[in-house]
């Protein structure tokens, strides 16, 4: 088993606005919403990051992606460190969300080819690769419809296809699903069925218990920005559901009942 | 090659669709319509003046000295020598009015000396003051008849230099009102179209989170600043120039002026030294403008801040338009220095050094504000703080 993701004692600690105080109801001017996070991820699998909202799962996948920095610890991806080969690391991932980000004013077909432009590819590079990938992921037919003329779920997969236009070996995904309705959702999760077949590894968060069983290989239980409990889903699931265990760990890491 | 690629985009989307065009394209066209209606207004009785003149003795140089204002104003004159009756066809409206001129006037008034005290040769106007048509030669001759006296005690060279000497004394004085408002106005439709195209381009960017598609690849920051301030500039650019097409071409119908007379009477220099002011002062607003949707959370807030920025540059360059001489100090001050260079050139005031210094300093502001835009790219508490 190949080592492609390894995070080593990551902390982010931030600042808190005035405004984030009141909505918090804290005087503390800071929080760390990553605290010592430790974990490691393999090629070819499928990574969950399990938690509740505010633990601190956003801010890791952001500092896997080089979007910030960690206050200490670091994290390797592909053998590259987040902190001193940002540049490296960018190249080898690919980052996405739910949310929808791309320019409607534009064709799947021109976006495909700017962000390969962006990540330093060749032009015959760009259609060999835009060929395959339209065709595999039906995209073909509407390579030159503007974006925001294009079924919700059509725009999603051009969002998910642009995003790996540089074959990235590893995919950072942060709440796949969340928002979508039932069909966008599954074309999300298709998606992510096929990179795994592609032999890529992802890694994704999330707050719902059947994505993870559906998809993952591995979990990391993070609550409070620290890692609660990781490992295989045998392992963490230890023969109940999913979910019992899930609230089993936050109570003995919480002290709280739910 | 990326850089390449982020500037393309931009050209790309904005090329590509009319609407974003015709929106740049507008203001100039509709500043050209007000512009002109207005003028034809405020001209509108005075356009159709044929006078008829009668005249005894007129010298064949103040014939043609007034033939030459009046066509200029493009009205018609034609003067008619010995007449019958000429004073009381003056007086019952047959005639727009009457002059009368000593006889070999210029001899006389080239051996007069205003010392001796003797009196001075008579020129006779006769005209109806309630008419506005006589009125109007009335004012027009007597200032054609200041011009050649002034050009004769002055010992200018009759025939050419005091002609030439009375048009530029005319047009100076709408020089003047010319250059105190125009750079004004020229600042105004600038920042209003690089407003149209930044906001959109770079705090809609951000907020919808396109932005950050693009920080996620592996593209310097530097880049990614320069890829949005270089592109709109030259977008802006264009409607800046549309804006200001349509103030040139309108303001002489303003001024009741021939373009051409207008547009002659600045020179090359000129010319050159406005567009290069004009063109200095585009990157330099599209990239505070960029800065600022960089900082801002949202459209909302980037247009806010805009505003600011645009009112204190509407109220400097409104100062440097009421105050009569501003210190050379301005030279260093953003925009309000294009404005007092831009009120030189405009009235006759040229200083190519100051123009110059100006245009090149707030090309180097530009890129140093590039060189912020690509900071707080990099900046998470800017690009995802909450
Ligand atoms: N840029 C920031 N500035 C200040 N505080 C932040 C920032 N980003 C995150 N936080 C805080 O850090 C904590 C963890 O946030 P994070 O977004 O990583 O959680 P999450 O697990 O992704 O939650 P969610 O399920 O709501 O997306 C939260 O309390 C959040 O308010
Ligand atoms: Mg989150």
């Amino acid at each position: 088993m190949e080592e492609i993701v390894r995070a080593e004692n990551l902390k982010k600690t931030f600042t808190l606005s005035k405004k984030q105080r009141k909505i918090e109801k804290t005087t503390i001017g800071r929080k760390t919403a990553v605290d010592g996070l430790s974990f490691s991820a393999y090629r070819g699998e499928i990574y969950g990051l399990l938690g509740p909202n505010g633990a601190g799962k956003t801010t890791t996948l952001r500092l896997l992606s080089t979007l910030i920095r960690p206050d200490a610890g670091d994290a390797s991806v592909c053998g590259r460190s987040v902190t001193k080969e940002a540049y490296k690391v960018r190249d080898k991932i690919g980052f996405m969300t739910s949310e929808l980000k791309l320019e409607g004013f534009f064709t799947p077909d021109y976006l495909f080819g700017f962000f390969g432009r962006l990540h330093g590819m060749d032009e015959s590079l760009i259609r060999r690769r835009k060929e395959d990938l339209f065709a595999r992921f039906g995209i073909d037919k509407f390579a030159e419809v503007k974006v925001q003329d294009l079924s919700t779920g059509m725009k999603q997969k051009v969002s998910l296809v642009v995003a790996i236009v540089h074959d990235p070996d590893v995919v950072i995904f942060d709440e796949p699903t969340n928002g979508l309705d039932v069909l966008t959702a599954k074309v999300v999760t298709d998606f992510l069925c096929e990179l795994k077949a592609m032999g890529k590894s992802v890694i994704l968060s999330t707050h719902i218990f059947s994505l993870v069983e559906k998809l993952c290989d591995r979990v990391g239980i993070i609550i409070d920005g620290k890692m609660a409990k990781d490992g295989t889903l045998d392992e963490v699931w230890a023969g109940k559901t999913l979910e019992d265990r899930f609230f089993e760990i936050y109570h003995t890491v919480t002290g709280e009942t739910i | 090659m990326k850089l390449l690629a982020l500037m393309k985009k931009e050209f790309v989307r904005f090329f590509s669709d009319p609407k974003l065009l015709i929106n740049m394209l507008l203001p100039g066209i509709l500043i050209y319509i007000i512009y002109s209606l207005m003028g034809n207004l405020i001209w509108q009785d005075a356009k159709e003046y044929k006078f008829v003149v009668a005249q005894t003795n007129a010298p064949e140089q103040i014939v043609a000295m007034t033939t030459a204002a009046v066509s200029g104003n493009g009205w018609s004159i034609e003067f008619q020598s010995g007449v019958q009756d000429a004073k009381e066809r003056v007086e019952k409206g047959e005639l727009t009015a009457y002059v009368v001129f000593p006889e070999v006037f210029e001899e006389k008034i080239g051996e007069y000396d205003a010392e001796s005290g003797t009196p001075a040769p008579q020129v006779e106007l006769y005209y109806r003051s309630a008419d506005e048509e006589s009125m109007s030669f009335f004012t027009l001759f007597t200032a054609v008849l200041d011009g050649y006296e002034h050009g004769k005690s002055n010992k200018f060279d009759v025939n050419a230099g005091g002609e030439k000497y009375d048009f530029s004394e005319e047009t100076n004085v709408f020089a003047t009102t010319m250059g105190r408002m125009l750079p004004f106005i020229v600042v105004a439709l600038v920042f209003s179209s690089c407003m149209g195209v930044t906001l959109e381009s770079v705090a809609g960017e951000k907020e919808r989170g396109t932005l950050a598609t693009v920080l996620v690849t592996s593209v310097r920051r530097s880049h990614v600043a320069l890829g949005k301030v270089v592109p709109l500039s030259c977008v802006a650019a264009i409607g800046a120039l549309s804006s200001f097409l349509g103030v040139v071409l309108s303001l002489p119908k303003l001024a009741g002026m021939a373009v051409g007379d207008l547009v002659a009477s600045y020179g090359f220099t000129s010319y050159l030294l406005l567009f290069l002011l004009i063109m200095s002062v585009i990157p330099l607003i599209v990239a505070a403008i960029a800065a600022l949707s960089t900082y801002a959370k949202s459209v909302k807030e980037a247009s806010a801040y805009t505003s600011i920025v645009m009112i204190v540059a509407m109220v400097l360059s409104i100062a440097a338009a009421v105050v009569q001489s501003i210190g050379s100090w301005t030279v260093v001050v953003p925009i309000l220095n294009a404005v007092v260079a831009m009120q030189g050139v405009l009235t006759l005031n040229i200083s190519v050094w100051q123009s110059l210094v100006s245009v090149g300093l707030n090309l180097v502001y530009a890129v140093l504000l590039v060189l912020l835009i690509a900071k707080m790219l990099s900046s998470e508490r800017i690009m995802f703080g909450k």
